[in-house]
């Protein structure tokens, strides 16, 4: 009985995804979690981790083809000698762990996986036919090639790293497919001769650049100055320029983050509401204790997991904030509360996932946030932590904004802003005025599910959460 | 003026170092009356007597032991080894006291030990050896090795004049070589120790050598580009202690690609240290392996099949470096 290989869903807006390349070939015996294939969305590369251990007996689609997630790509035939060979424990990438967290994500990950059996070479090569040509023969079971690590030189890393060039673009012919200096240089000749033969092309301003405005603070333009390595999937291609303007495409992550805005927009009747919350207390102790807090536990504490912890106790309040509206008019409510939180990074916006976010303690929040936003940055988020999120916290506030308005990340019912704690004279009690801590709460709802009431519901019981704490607060 | 061998140019410098400073002279086995193994000092006795041109027993232990008290002394002796190989009688003399004597006492040990070196003469075991690497691992001790006439003589005057034990590794197979014959200048001149030179310039890998393996690089080097249309950098050492890094890393980091190639054995040799050195300071620069041809880890053979297959030499090189090429 073969058991399909589907196409994994990386990341909730995600509808498709593409083959990058198969790691394994028909025929191959496969560990359960060892990785088949690379897989290419809108939003992330990823290696796909194998369901079952046995033979993959059967490529269904081929590398570069794109089919909608949930498609089967491949089938494994279990019962084959592979399950009755012995697994030795480092043959099986962290067996002990849940499957798709052992597996990092990213367009690098290629290069942070040393244990990850790569990817073979020419996935993709300068377009000059030879990317199609290769996957063609891709298959064929006497490419021993590409059982092999992608092979650089070490001065072909570093050539590539100062030139901002990703290898996987570029197809070695060093022995074995491997990358080094004469295959650089030549590439950096490509491109340059390229980029003088483009010039004169008329500029065009695509139509899609008016439709899709950068959304509110939801997604923070990727960085375009990036002087390493910038991954494929983040990178501008300048199409032409002039004095006055320049034309670029934009990259996958770029279109997707486009995509799923504009689509948000269109599904969802936003509607939005604001509280003002008075933070002093917290911003007291964090000024008192943050610094002790990090060298004792080795990860920063801040606002955002005293606003996480809110945001439960408002879902357990209001169940109907974490829930989802069905393309057949249903209301899905969640029960478990798994917080997304954005994370601006070098490549782009992500929104991993905190599961089960209501379960921790203020200090185990701040290490579960650390650990995503770490992951993130080092381009290590695994296909887990893209899925599943139930609701989004978002925190421009670190780029000093006080009031920002989201766009729902789609298919949640509300998405969260904290702006800037910044102090202000408040009116308080007995009508005296005092310097405050104060910050605005955006939420940003999905009028189809939420009304007014419910929202400021929500956010009034956020904002008692917040306002609760006293001077000594105990975050374990 | 004619062109000279390899030989003649060492015979010349001795004598003219000889006749330039008092302080300078010569012992060995046989050096005197019978003009020495390989006629280096044919001729010597004659001119310098027998003060200065010393024939000494068979006892490498004490010409090397001589030679140092003699340099404590402010002369500046030349200790001929009839074979580099007996070197390893005056171990003693050189690992412990030459090379220690600054360090201890504060007083230089102006000598040089000189000797032919290398195989290729089916000389066997015990008259074909590589010695350097022994005296390279050792603080204290220059080590030099001519690979051609002009060099021969600048080196030996240069090493002469070093107020250092310096060993001076000839290679007999270069003595009588026809093509090594050169014009050497009239006037006076030396060739700078520690300093290497760029032999045949390339831009596809370099050759790191010395010695003898210098001219089967060279036309290693030559086959290469006629059939591969590989520009080889061919850097000869000339002296291994003190070693010139700055060219040896320049080639290096303008090659990208190293073959290192020596005529003595494999492991623990002049490449393994010339490769850690690469490694750690170019690491970022290298497009391939560090690559070493040289001899296996065996004694060397007597047989001259043996020996053939023992020795380095240009067809292995171009097998290497088109490794190196295509890697």
């Amino acid at each position: 009985m073969a058991t399909p290989v589907k196409m994994p869903r990386l990341g909730e807006s995600v509808a498709e995804g593409t083959v990058g390349s198969w790691l394994k070939k028909e025929g191959d015996l496969v560990e359960k979690d060892e990785s088949l294939a690379e897989i290419i969305t809108d939003k992330i590369n990823a290696e796909l981790p194998s369901p079952v251990a046995g033979r993959l007996t059967k490529i269904l689609v081929q590398a570069d083809e794109t089919v909608p997630v949930g498609a089967d790509i491949a089938l494994i035939e279990e019962n084959v000698e592979a399950t009755a060979t012995p697994t030795p424990a480092t043959s099986a990438p962290a067996a002990s762990a849940p499957a798709p967290a052992s597996t990092p994500v990213g367009a690098a990950s290629q290069q942070s996986a040393p244990s990850a059996p790569a990817r073979p070479q020419g996935t993709t090569a300068m377009g000059n036919g030879r990317g199609a040509a290769s996957s063609s023969v891709r298959s064929a079971p006497e490419q021993q090639g590409e059982e092999e690590r992608q092979r650089i030189s070490p001065l072909a890393r570093r050539l590539a790293r100062e030139h901002g060039i990703d290898l996987n673009d570029i197809a070695g012919t060093g022995l074995g497919g491997r990358v080094r200096r004469d295959d650089i240089m030549a590439y950096l000749a490509n491109r340059q001769a390229a980029q003088v033969a483009q010039p004169a092309q008329p500029v065009q301003v695509p139509a899609a650049a008016a439709t899709a405005p950068a959304p509110v603070t939801t997604a923070q333009p990727a960085p375009t100055a990036t002087p390493s390595v910038v991954p494929r999937a983040t990178e501008f291609v300048t199409i032409a320029q002039t004095p006055d303007e320049e034309v670029v495409e934009p990259s996958r992550m770029r279109l997707a983050i486009a995509e799923h805005m504009v689509r948000s927009k269109r599904t969802s009747p936003h509607a939005t509401t604001v509280v003002e919350v008075d933070m002093t207390n917290i911003a007291k102790w964090l000024e008192k204790h943050k610094q002790e807090f990090k060298q004792r536990e080795g990860y920063s504490i801040s606002y955002v997991p005293f606003v996480m912890k809110a945001v439960c106790e408002g879902i357990r309040k209001f169940p109907l904030i974490n829930s989802t509206w069905t393309p057949d008019n249903k209301i899905i409510i969640k029960k478990r509360i798994n917080l997304g939180i954005a994370v601006a990074t070098d490549v782009g916006l992500v929104v991993p996932t905190i599961y089960d976010a209501d379960q921790y303690t203020l200090a185990g929040l701040a290490k579960q946030v650390n650990a995503v936003a770490q992951r993130a940055r080092a381009n290590k988020l695994t296909v887990q932590d893209m899925q599943n999120s139930t609701f989004v916290v978002n925190n421009p506030g670190t780029f000093g904004t006080i009031i920002s308005v989201p766009i729902i990340n789609q298919p949640h019912a509300g998405i969260l802003s904290m702006d800037a704690v910044v102090k202000r004279p408040v009116v308080i009690e007995d009508d005296a005025i005092a310097v405050r801590s104060m910050m605005y709460l955006c939420l940003s709802f999905d009028h189809r599910i939420l009304d007014g009431a419910q929202a400021g519901g929500f956010l009034q019981a956020v904002r008692n959460k917040l306002q609760s704490y006293g001077r000594e607060i105990d975050v374990y | 003026m004619s062109a000279v061998t390899y030989l003649e140019a060492i015979s010349q410098a001795i004598r003219e170092e000889m006749r330039r400073d008092e302080a300078v002279f010569l012992l060995g086995e046989d050096v005197g009356t019978y003009g020495g193994a390989f006629k280096v000092s044919a001729g010597f006795l004659e001119e310098f007597g027998p003060e200065r041109v010393i024939d000494t027993p068979m006892a490498e232990g004490a010409i090397i032991g001589s030679a140092v008290g003699a340099a404590l002394m402010g002369m500046r002796p030349i200790a001929e080894m009839q074979f580099i190989d007996f070197i390893t009688c005056g171990f003693d003399q050189i690992i412990n006291m030459a090379s220690k004597m600054y360090w201890r006492v504060g007083m230089p040990v102006p000598m040089v030990i000189r000797g032919p070196s290398g195989g290729g003469t089916k000389g066997g075991p015990f008259h074909s050896v590589s010695p350097e690497a022994w005296f390279f691992h050792t603080p204290g001790i220059k080590v030099v090795v001519p690979a051609t006439a002009y060099d021969a003589k600048g080196l030996l005057k240069a090493a002469v004049r070093d107020n250092n034990p310096v060993l001076y590794l000839e290679h007999k197979l270069l003595y009588r070589m026809p093509e090594l014959r050169e014009e050497l200048p009239g006037e006076d001149y030396t060739v700078p120790l520690g300093k290497a030179i760029v032999r045949r310039e390339g831009q596809d890998m370099t050759i790191l050598t010395y010695g003898a393996m210098v001219h089967q690089s060279l036309k290693a080097a030559q086959i290469l580009e006629e059939e591969d249309d590989l520009a080889v950098e061919v850097v000869d050492l000339r002296s291994l202690t003190p070693l010139d890094r700055e060219t040896i890393l320049e080639s290096v980091k303008h090659t990208n690609k190293v073959l290192i190639v020596h005529e003595d054995t494999l492991t623990g040799g002049i490449g393994a240290e010339l490769a850690a050195i690469l490694a750690e300071d170019l690491f970022e620069y290298l497009d391939g392996p560090i690559s070493r041809v040289a001899a296996p880890d065996v004694a060397f053979p007597y047989a001259p099949p043996l020996e053939a297959a023992f020795l380095p030499n240009s067809e292995k090189i171009v097998a290497a470096a088109r490794r190196l090429a295509a890697y």
